[in-house]
């Protein structure tokens, strides 16, 4: 051979050997290695549980034991998405998923579950898994009856002094005034009780859910307290019209007074019915 | 001919000296919350716990589970208020798991550590203390569980401006029998 040859030869082979080089080093470069302890809830080491690596997308796997300490390492691992999976005896197998990066070292710990599941106690998956729609209902219905209470008890001070307010308008007394202040606050009572009254009542029910304890009393005391808010500002306007013509407040006008005490009593009553337990 | 009758009845034995894995079942309960307001003193019962116990190489686990709604105050507008803020409706179980060696089943007292899931919350108690009463093959215990509503990260309600108190102890009787 030529020493042309000999020197077109030696440069190809010391092109093809660096090549070859490059090659193995981007290969090294290139795997990942994921490597961690398993231990149990309590934090103790588990030996001998599996640990099994699988690529998501070309569904190699490598399989592995923890040592005595709970330790375990799987070398040489292709840079990618992995599905790791972690059993051991008398343990609920734990699935996860990791991403190894190009030459890292990953580190994944676990903690192994007990053996038992809802499953063993006859629980199934829909009684153990709530619903964001049902706790979001419960949500509401607590926002509007705080909203009930709330107002509600506001309008005891307005109510009172309505009552107050309304020895001085009736009865032998002619100042138009006192009058006038009794109209008032009975109306800011009014607006008042039916706007609390719109929140208990539009506030959402809970299907199949039967209505129990002291909740039934103040309920049950809506039905003389409502209708007695609608009859008393009724009967309070026909008993106004006739002490503004300067007439004695008679017929079913003067069941004004009564009608409103009695109302006044019961809401009172409903108040008390949830506040203390009798 | 004596030896090989020895072995024969020494492998016959083994069996008996091999370790033998326990269940337990709950077979009844009764769980009680107290709830304490200035105005009220409320508790709410369930006896709807279900519970499982396995025994393996001398350690048992044990796991309960009561749904949230089971639990009954006397006060159906006040239970559907509890469910509410103890956020009942996406996390409607209460879960407690714990550890014990086999061997406990002989005290009268045994110091449990238990894990309670209960509204989203994972909290751990350290050495609660039940009482223990063995018959047969039945075993009573009773105990309080020192739950707080903020180990829970639940707001305490309120009524007439005034909050309940944080301290809301779980009352625990349970019975549980050995599996056949």
């Amino acid at each position: 051979m030529s020493r042309k040859t000999w020197k077109v030869v030696r440069c190809v082979s010391v092109l093809a050997v660096s090549l070859l080089c490059s090659t193995q080093l981007e290969g090294q470069i290139a795997s990942g290695m994921l490597s961690g302890t398993v231990t149990d809830p309590s934090g103790k080491a588990v030996a001998d549980a599996k640990i099994s690596v699988k690529n998501v997308v070309t569904s190699q796997s490598a399989e592995t034991q923890t040592d005595s300490v709970g330790h375990y390492n799987v070398p040489s691992l292709t840079p990618g998405d992995y599905e790791v999976s972690v059993s051991a005896e008398g343990f609920s197998t734990n699935v996860s998923k990791v991403t190894v990066a190009a030459g890292a070292k990953q580190s994944m710990d676990f903690v192994l579950g007990g053996a038992l599941s809802l499953g063993d106690l006859g629980i199934s998956q829909d009684q153990a898994q709530g619903s964001a729609q049902d706790q979001a209902r419960l949500n509401k219905r607590s926002h509007m009856l705080m909203l009930h209470q709330r107002l509600g008890l506001i309008d005891t001070i307005p109510l009172v002094a309505t009552v107050i307010a309304g020895t001085g308008a009736g009865g032998k007394s002619t100042s138009s005034s006192d009058r006038y202040l009794h109209l008032a606050l009975g109306s800011v009572t009014g607006d008042l009780y039916f706007l609390s009254a719109y929140y208990a009542i539009r506030a959402p029910k809970m299907p199949g859910e039967p209505v129990r304890g002291e909740i039934r009393w103040h309920k049950a005391l809506a039905w003389v307290h409502g209708p007695g808010m609608i009859l008393t500002p009724i009967l309070g306007a026909i008993a106004f019209d006739e002490k503004s013509k300067g007439e004695k407040v008679h017929g079913i006008a003067s069941l004004h007074g009564p009608v409103a005490i009695v109302t006044a009593a019961a809401y009172g009553a409903a108040i008390l019915s949830v506040t203390f337990k009798f | 001919m004596h030896k090989r009758f020895l072995m024969a009845l020494l492998l016959s034995a083994l069996p008996a000296f091999a370790a033998t894995d326990n269940q337990w079942f709950l077979a009844e309960s009764t769980l009680t919350y107290h709830v304490s307001h200035p105005l009220h003193q409320t508790e709410g019962v369930s006896h709807a716990a279900k519970g499982k116990g396995v025994c393996h190489a001398g350690q048992c686990e044990f796991l309960t589970a009561v749904p949230v709604k089971s639990f009954d105050s006397g006060d159906s507008n006040r239970d559907l208020h509890m469910l509410q803020v103890t956020r009942g409706g996406q996390f409607p179980m209460v879960v407690v798991r714990t550890r014990l060696p086999e061997s406990a089943d002989a005290s009268t007292t045994i110091h449990a550590d238990l894990e309670v899931q209960f509204a989203g919350q994972t909290v751990k108690y350290s050495q609660v203390s039940f009482r223990q009463v063995t018959q047969g093959d039945e075993i009573r215990i009773s105990g309080t569980i020192p739950a707080t509503l903020s180990d829970f990260k639940i707001d305490p309600p309120s009524l007439l401006a005034l909050p309940v108190k944080n301290e809301i102890p779980v009352r625990v009787e349970m019975t549980w029998q050995k599996q056949k």
